[in-house]
């Protein structure tokens, strides 16, 4: 009797811890990425990205609500909130009201929390910054001059060995402004490169946007500055929607098409129209033969 | 002597009514159209939604049978205008059946053109906002010439027929009387008379070639100028037109074998008709078969990562079973029937006349709907219905409606009119008689 008890004892404890186990395994463990943007040394936003490992492999997850906080997890240091896309990003640009926490310090925490849903527990990613920002000069013979500066209490200095990229905006993507890919920031925290893209089309006056970046920095985070410069080729943009094309709207079909089209359809249908009239000679041939 | 044999020409041709078996053929015919109908009524009612057709199939039999009433629809110019125009005589008795299965099929393809669009109250809007770069368009203007043409091409060499019925006092029924006499009353075989029918007759089967080539070329291109696997071809307009010459001598031929039996026309629809015929549908297959090998052989070598997914479910995938039955019947076994001359007899003629029939309107099915399965995107975010295709009953119905119709027009022609020309074939016989 007492083996048995001790038997039933036994089964029901393994059951109950198999459960447990099995609860546990339901939930997938999230990822989640904070980044720190800084456009144009005028907007500073975070973009948090969550992933998990489903069947096998990473993937995106979407629909996860998220908190962003600056320096540490409290309601007055709430800086947003928002919900991941189908990219798994969600963004939060730092608003006016958490000024004065962002002049605090020259360095900054971050902390971003996710929701706890069916699928994932409640998770917590952060990113530290120091504040730091890109400027570009540009001379007549198309030199392009990038300093990296970084911000210590109320001055800014040059940093150096930073890996930078001088690029130049074109068709949605960057395009590299000569062949070299990457430069690194010399002891002035300068790069210098110079622009052989002479032939790219810009808009009507022939501006193109320089852009040099910073990405994914361990110390400064992602950082990008724009500068706008007349040196490409003037392109004036001709639309090509009303001119007669095969592909064109209605009344926009080309001169060579109507021709050939109406000439078939007039010869085609004149013989046709002649055969008519012969049925009507014909009745008239047969009215007069009576 | 010739006057005997012209009386009995007459005679034989005359339509008759229906017997009882004919009678219980039409019932069933004007039954499945009705159900067809109701079918039709309630796509009206209830919109597009109860076919299968959804996101990714938008064409599915409805198109399928559009194509192959094209297809079939061309034999009018094979039989009535190449034939014709090449001096060849034999063929006379068959130029009206042929004419027959042209209108009926080209009124049908039409129709159902309409019932595959969701609002057909809107369909004016195609001439009011059509644009003339458009296939679509074109394919509109030469249906409408080609219908045209078929009325008139089955009209002239009726007219002296219609005399001969006026002219008879045995055609005592009043109403068909009416329409005899309404039709070619003014038929009083002068010379003058017959010499602008012949010359309007040369004109329309001059006409009707490049109209017929252009019909089922535009058709074709309805698919090919768009870029998607198993329909960007440049061979498609070819293809289109071989396909559309086989189906049609196929269904001649099986028309042949009906008509001949069920109204004893067996001196006029002779034997040699069926080798002769026999022998251009072989041709026809042939034909077909070179252009099937340039249509998939080719793709197929190359093995383009859109195209391989589309020729594999073809050869090996869920349409193989579709495939290699339309191939077989339509091609294969017609050609292995028909190269012997004991299989040009009427029967095994007829028997490979509906095998390519049959296989034709598959491989119409495989033309339109596989491609739509195959898009170069992905199936994503859609319910599983929307991945494959079936049609519906309500699309069964119309189908068979249509086809049903088809075969009506064909069975009432013969009831009203003689189904073989009866003074084109009292002129040849006589002057078969003077040499």
């Amino acid at each position: 009797m007492k083996g048995y008890k001790q038997t039933v004892l036994i089964v029901v404890l393994l059951a109950f811890v198999q459960a447990k186990c099995l609860a546990q395994q339901e939930k997938n463990s999230l990822i989640l990425n904070v980044g720190y943007y800084n456009l144009n040394n005028k907007i500073q936003y975070l973009k948090a990205t969550t992933k998990a490992k489903i069947d096998g492999k990473f993937q995106l997850v979407p629909g996860i609500h998220v908190s962003f906080y600056i320096t540490d997890q409290t309601a007055p240091n709430l800086l947003g909130k928002a919900v991941t896309n189908e990219a798994g990003e969600a963004a939060v640009a730092i608003p006016a009201t958490a000024s004065n926490e962002w002049k605090k310090s020259p360095k900054q925490s971050f902390i971003v929390v996710s929701e706890a849903t069916k699928e994932y527990d409640a998770t917590t990613g952060n990113a530290d910054i120091t504040k730091a920002r890109i400027k570009i000069d540009t001379t007549a013979d198309k030199q392009i001059t990038a300093t990296l500066l970084e911000q210590t209490d109320s001055t800014w200095v040059p940093i150096a060995g930073v890996d930078m990229k001088i690029t130049v905006q074109r068709l949605g993507g960057d395009l590299d402004v000569n062949e070299t890919p990457t430069y690194t920031t010399d002891s002035l925290g300068m790069v210098n490169a110079e622009f052989k893209r002479d032939t790219l089309p810009g808009d009507e006056k022939g501006n193109l946007v320089l852009v040099a970046k910073v990405e994914e920095s361990d110390l400064f985070g992602s950082l990008t500055t724009e500068q706008t410069v007349p040196w490409g080729k003037p392109t004036t943009y001709v639309s090509e929607f009303d001119k007669k094309t095969l592909f064109a709207r209605r009344g926009k079909a080309p001169g060579w098409l109507k021709f050939m089209a109406y000439t078939i359809f007039l010869l085609v249908w004149l013989s046709l129209a002649y055969l008519v009239v012969q049925i009507w000679k014909l009745k008239k041939i047969g009215t007069q033969t009576t | 002597m010739e006057s005997i044999a012209k009386e009995k020409i007459i005679a034989d041709l005359l339509p008759q009514q229906f017997g009882k078996k004919g009678k219980i053929w039409v019932a069933i015919l004007i039954a499945i159209s009705l159900v067809g109908l109701v079918a039709y009524a309630r796509q009206l009612q209830k919109g597009l939604v109860v076919t299968s057709m959804r996101d990714y199939v938008s064409w599915g039999i409805y198109i399928s049978n559009f194509v192959f009433f094209v297809a079939i629809s061309l034999v009018g110019s094979l039989i009535t205008a190449v034939l014709r125009l090449t001096d060849v005589h034999w063929s006379t008795p068959l130029t009206r059946i042929a004419e027959i299965i042209a209108v009926a099929a080209i009124t049908f393809a039409a129709i159902i053109i309409v019932v595959d669009m969701g609002r057909p109250d809107r369909f004016y809007n195609l001439f009011i906002h059509g644009r003339l770069q458009s296939p679509i368009i074109w394919d509109v203007i030469v249906i409408t010439t080609y219908f045209f043409i078929s009325i008139l091409l089955l009209y002239f060499p009726l007219l002296p027929d219609l005399a001969i019925f006026l002219k008879l006092k045995k055609t005592a029924n009043s109403r068909l009387r009416k329409t005899y006499s309404f039709l070619g009353s003014f038929w009083k075989n002068t010379p003058e008379q017959k010499k602008i029918a012949e010359k309007s007759i040369n004109i329309l089967c001059i006409i009707i070639i490049p109209v017929a080539f252009s019909i089922h070329t535009v058709t074709s291109w309805l698919f090919a100028t768009t870029y998607r696997p198993g329909w960007d071809s440049t061979n498609f307009g070819a293809y289109f037109i071989s396909g559309a010459f086989l189906v049609g001598a196929g269904g001649v031929v099986v028309a042949m074998y009906v008509f001949r039996k069920a109204y004893n026309l067996q001196q006029y629809i002779t034997d040699p008709h069926f080798d002769k015929m026999g022998k251009i549908l072989v041709m026809l297959a042939l034909l077909y078969l070179y252009f099937n090998i340039n249509e998939f052989l080719v793709p197929a070598f190359k093995m383009k990562k859109p195209e391989e997914e589309h020729l594999t479910g073809l050869f090996t995938g869920e349409f193989a079973p579709i495939f290699w039955f339309a191939i077989g019947t339509s091609m294969f076994l017609p050609i292995l029937i028909l190269i012997f001359k004991k299989g040009r007899k009427p029967l095994p003629a007829f028997v490979a006349g509906l095998l390519v029939v049959i296989g034709s309107w598959f491989k119409r099915y495989l033309i339109v709907t596989p491609t739509l399965l195959h898009p170069f995107l992905p199936m994503r975010d859609v319910p599983e219905s929307y991945k494959h295709y079936f049609p519906s009953w309500e699309e069964w119905a119309i189908a068979f409606g249509s086809l049903a119709g088809v075969l009506l027009i064909i069975t009432l022609f013969a009831r009203i009119f003689p189904i073989i020309p009866i003074q084109e074939t009292i002129t040849e016989t006589e002057q078969h008689e003077r040499v």
